[in-house]
């Protein structure tokens, strides 16, 4: 469904990602796990249209989207969430939630209704009315995904929607994922916390210095000798044994 | 109160008050003030178009203001034409305009865009006030008295009744604006244009929409004022101090409300003449007082009332709601 081809984005000497190879077949969740400036947020910006790739193409449903900008791949259905939220801050969450589905729906009166189905979905029905600005980050962060699935997307990109909560919403969004995942949602993860990855993801990309050192189910990730080296350490690998 | 009617309580007091203003009064003067706080609060709903509902503050729609009131000036005295044909070509050249300052809305953010619309503004100053040959610089215009509808050369109680046409209109615009489908997205661009356009919403392509828009309503009241006036000058036509009036009223009355600029164009238009008449005269020795006190009122609204006139509307009514 999603394909990159050597994608590589360079900012002056910099190269933030290079020439990553990636694959994403309809009904997958696959996680993508690094350290801090791997280039994972670069590589959701180049997949959503935000950044240009300087080299390499992207592939959706078959279809050459490299350069397209946002906009336009969302409503191919691929969209995505911020890490750093971006809520619609003076509206209220139905608002925040409805011009999200007014991109599929003409009519604001249909909108509102598919808002307040996808804010049920959200666990989000009990704050429809407050000002998305006053939102805990939990919620904000609820209302990230929300909003993006307002816009009925095929493929939705979560860029770590799970930092800074606490363990009962971090239950509650995982819970989500999966529901959503089971309802024929293809996903992309961002994600640092990694038992919550081990778990949600089928597959699992890890980025090192903008480079795919490795690719794999989360087993065979956390044997990888690179992968412990870069990211995971020693320490992960025994508490996990 | 059926909620529609509800919902417009304020349109209809407001408008429905101008309307009746002529069979209570013919006095010239009064009349006068009103059709210019008509008008004012119009070019405001216009100037609320791009800098209220889209977050696109301009600082020069004096701009259109200026293109609208020459277009129309030049066609009288320079083609002898009507200035309805004036006012269509204003538009068509406004909306280029606006389609320019737009492009630079993608460009440039908040403060550098006001910069730049200030810097289009002078410009066209500039323009104006030199080209002798044909705008007759910084001379001005002065646009003959033929009367008849289709000279716009018309009575007092005319002129009112077709600047509430056109309030009616602009608000009608804002409603739209607040209601329809292009609203909400438009409140997502003003709110935060890379969530909008993840959203699948062509951010870009809405903003240079709404600022052509609005510069094109703006350029159709500086035809009606500049006939309605009589006077076109350069100076102040393409002002900045025009350009400010059209954000202040806006921001007094409620950005981004569809009544909010007719509601600060009441407050500070009224407030303008009366001062102006109450400390006129250099013997008086408070000649400029007036800036002031409109100064004071403005750090008033913006210190208790940040979000205008509406915004305490709004508030008194919950109030009354809970009581």
């Amino acid at each position: 469904m999603l394909k990159l081809e050597g994608v590589t984005k360079r900012f002056g000497g910099l190269t933030a990602v290079r020439e990553v190879s990636l694959e994403v077949r309809e009904g997958d969740l696959l996680g993508i796990i690094g350290p801090n400036g791997a280039g994972k947020t670069t590589l959701f910006h180049m997949i959503s249209g935000y950044y240009r790739p300087d080299e390499g193409r992207i592939l959706y449903e078959g279809r050459d989207v490299t350069g397209l900008p946002p906009h336009a791949i969302c409503r191919l259905g691929l969209t995505r969430t911020f890490q750093i939220v971006k809520p619609f801050g003076n509206l209220s969450v139905r608002d925040n939630v409805m011009i999200g589905a007014l991109t599929r729906l003409r009519h604001v009166r249909e909108a509102r209704r598919e808002a307040e189905r996808v804010i049920e979905i959200c666990g989000l029905s009990p704050h429809a009315e407050a000002r998305a600005k006053g939102l805990p980050i939990g919620l904000r962060k609820r209302l990230e995904v929300a909003r993006a699935l307002a816009t009925k997307p095929r493929l939705l990109l979560l860029d770590e929607v799970m930092a800074g909560l606490n363990p009962t919403e971090l239950a509650g969004i995982i819970e989500l994922i999966r529901r959503l995942h089971a309802d024929g949602l293809s996903l992309i993860i961002i994600e640092h916390i990694m038992a919550a990855m081990m778990r949600l993801a089928q597959r699992i990309a890890v980025l090192h210095h903008g480079e795919k050192i490795a690719e794999g189910t989360p087993a065979e990730i956390t044997r990888d000798r690179r992968v412990i080296d870069a990211y995971l350490g020693e320490e992960f690998v025994l508490a996990e044994a | 109160m059926p909620p529609a009617l509800r919902r417009h309580a304020g349109a209809l007091a407001v408008f429905g008050a101008a309307a009746v203003v002529p069979l209570v009064s013919r006095d010239n003067y009064f009349l006068d003030s009103v059709v210019l706080i008509l008008l004012w609060g119009a070019l405001s709903a216009a100037w609320n178009v791009a800098g209220g509902y889209a977050g696109q503050v301009s600082i020069g729609h004096a701009s259109f203001f200026g293109i609208g009131a020459y277009a129309a000036a030049l066609a009288g005295t320079r083609f002898n034409a009507s200035p309805w044909l004036g006012m269509l070509v204003g538009v068509a050249i406004s909306l280029a305009a606006g389609l320019v300052i737009g492009y630079l809305s993608n460009r440039l953010k908040g403060p550098y865009f006001a910069l730049a619309t200030i810097a289009f503004s002078q410009v066209l100053l500039i323009a104006a006030s030199r080209w002798r040959g044909f705008t007759s610089g910084s001379e001005g215009i002065p646009v003959p008295f033929r009367p008849g509808f289709w000279t716009l050369g018309l009575g007092h109680v005319a002129w009112l009744y077709m600047a509430l046409a056109v309030c009616l209109l602009y608000y009608a615009v804002g409603v739209y604006l607040e209601r329809s489908r292009v609203g909400y997205q438009l409140a997502g661009v003003r709110e935060d244009e890379d969530a909008a356009e993840a959203l699948g919403i062509a951010t870009r392509r809405l903003k240079v929409g709404a600022i052509a828009l609005s510069a094109a309503l703006t350029s159709m009241c500086g035809t009606l004022w500049a006939q309605y006036v009589g006077f076109v000058d350069a100076f102040y036509v393409f002002s900045v101090d025009l350009s400010v009036r059209f954000a202040l009223n806006t921001i007094i009355g409620g950005t981004g409300t569809a009544l909010g600029p007719f509601l600060g164009s009441i407050l500070i238009t009224s407030l303008e003449t009366y001062l102006r008449a109450a400390f006129a005269g250099a013997t008086s020795g408070y000649t400029g007082i007036y800036l002031i006190i409109y100064g004071v009122v403005l750090i008033l609204v913006v210190r208790f009332a940040p979000e205008g006139l509406t915004g305490i509307a709004a508030r008194l009514r919950g109030r009354w709601a809970r009581a």
